[in-house]
């Protein structure tokens, strides 16, 4: 693995997607110092939820998506005919990818949790669901990062980012009516239980296998243009 | 002992609608090939498997004594690489492409890439996606040539240009090409570009090489003969014939095996040789195609 070269690439990405990646910090950080600033207030709370977790899937797919609007718009020629074999470019696309959305992800996910636990009013016992919610968006995101680079087709990585969007609100859904996770939102304190482990584990384990089956398809293409 | 940049033995590639069918192809070191062969004949799917970005189902690739597909990163690090559906980012300056590339390439000539600028009139202050198509053409030429590769493929470059950004381009390409010393593989469907640029010809057809020659040899060997045949006189057996056009008296042969003592041989037996044609690359080209897929032997 020539991680110099992947290195390059990973720059590369964040280079082109800069003014996204700097749009969306300050926009959700800026909506969650509003709430902040709301004491607690519902509606604020829920727009303010509204807003970041859309800018979270926005930015995943946008970030994501790139892998398919390389061959789309015929950019990936010219990527290839670099001294890069497909692999290096399938980690590059991956690892690049997650590393923008982590940084976006990991610091509006610590501002949620440092709000809840700052800010009067909002009881700590949501941190659990918030954290299983925002690993589900960070797993939706692995699913459209493998099914752009995979199928290197937009429409699929369209269709991806949707059935991300719906699943994020059926899991979110279903798991509040869970009384392991329901019954717990409204306590004072973070109280983590067993069914929030593992549903937590569940989730990280799936990004890894969504990344491992990437690999794994890429590893076996014949055809990369 | 000849060296070869390429070199392609028993390469196959199966496609549901198409197969690149048993190919051997070698290209000398130094010298510039033009690939030229029909829509679909195959010659992005050579340059694809060249590039190691297209595997071959069977049969060998050498590159620049590199193994391909596996060893296409070190390979590509020396091979300048331009396809018609290549494209540069769109919202980047020309040079922060250009920087791009001199951090990848340790033979990336500034000075060279300066000159290339102002041969080519471009702008590196300029975003890709505001030039013309023939800029992007030159920009992307631009790139390739500055990293001073040892192999240039160009798949159909110009294809799409109007005719006065082609003219250009392919101008600017010769130019560049005399000053310096490489191997170019130049696939185009379009012969005169191909007769101008370069000193080794070969032609491709339904995944086949139908030939491959010096560019001289081929315009050497390749004549139409119009012959006028006395009543009751048969076309005396002529090497090399590809294709017999015209009427059963007055027939127009073309070979591939032109000999002045043909002639001779003719005029001994009775038959009248009105003209000795030479014939276009094009011509040669359409007459190559047209025997392939009659099933002749070239």
């Amino acid at each position: 693995m020539n991680i110099a070269m992947v290195s390059r690439l990973i720059w590369k990405d964040w280079y082109l997607n800069r003014m996204g990646i700097l749009a969306s910090l300050i926009g959700g950080l800026t909506t969650l110092a509003l709430v902040a600033a709301m004491h607690a207030s519902q509606i604020a709370l829920i727009l303010g939820v509204i807003v970041v977790v859309t800018i979270l899937i926005g930015m995943g797919a946008m970030v994501m998506i790139s892998a398919a609007m390389e061959r789309k718009q015929q950019t990936l020629p010219f990527v290839m005919s670099l001294p890069i074999s497909y692999l290096e470019y399938t980690t590059a696309k991956i690892v690049g990818g997650m590393m923008i959305f982590l940084v976006l992800w990991v610091a509006l996910v610590i501002e949620v949790v440092a709000m809840i636990l700052l800010a009067p009013g909002f009881p700590h016992g949501v941190i659990p669901f918030v954290v299983i919610m925002s690993v589900e968006i960070l797993m939706s995101t692995c699913l459209i990062s493998a099914v752009a680079v995979t199928t290197e087709s937009h429409g699929w990585a369209v269709a991806a980012a949707q059935v991300g969007a719906i699943s994020l609100n059926g899991i979110g859904w279903s798991i509040v009516r869970l009384p392991e996770i329901g019954g717990n939102m409204n306590s004072a304190t973070v109280r983590w239980n067993g069914t929030e482990t593992a549903m937590l584990a569940a989730e990280l384990a799936l990004i890894v296998l969504m990344i491992v089956i990437t690999f794994f398809v890429q590893a076996r293409k014949k055809d990369f243009i | 002992m000849i060296d070869f940049a390429v070199e392609f033995s028993g390469v196959t590639k199966r496609y549901k609608h198409f197969t690149l069918d048993q190919m051997d192809l070698k290209l000398p070191t130094g010298c510039i090939m033009g690939f030229v062969g029909a829509n679909g004949a195959g010659k992005s799917t050579t340059l694809r498997i060249l590039m190691g970005l297209v595997h071959q189902d069977a049969g060998t690739v050498q590159v620049l004594g590199y193994t391909m597909p596996d060893q296409q990163a070190p390979a590509k690090l020396e091979i300048g690489f331009l396809s018609e559906d290549m494209r540069l980012y769109g919202t980047p300056t020309l040079e922060w492409h250009m920087n791009f590339m001199r951090s990848i390439y340790p033979r990336w000539d500034g000075a060279h890439a300066d000159s290339l600028l102002r041969r080519f009139d471009l702008k590196s202050q300029q975003r890709i996606k505001g030039m013309s198509h023939g800029q992007r053409v030159k920009a992307a030429l631009l790139l390739a040539l500055a990293r001073r590769p040892k192999l240039l493929v160009l798949d159909e470059p110009t294809t799409g240009l109007d005719p006065i950004a082609r003219r250009e381009v392919l101008g600017e390409l010769m130019a560049v090409l005399a000053d310096e010393e490489r191997t170019v593989l130049f696939s185009s469907h379009n012969t005169a570009e191909v007769e101008q640029i370069s000193d080794q010809i070969t032609f491709i057809d339904g995944g086949r090489i139908l030939a491959s020659s010096d560019k001289e040899a081929f315009l050497d060997r390749w004549r139409r003969l119009r012959l006028v045949l006395p009543p009751n006189t048969k076309l005396p057996g002529l090497p090399g014939i590809v294709n017999i056009d015209g009427s059963g008296r007055l027939p127009v042969v073309t070979t591939n095996q032109f000999e002045p003592k043909m002639v001779t041989a003719c005029t001994e037996v009775g038959v009248t040789v009105q003209a000795v044609d030479v014939m276009t690359l094009e011509e040669i080209f359409l007459a190559s195609v047209q025997g392939q897929r009659k099933g002749q032997a070239l």
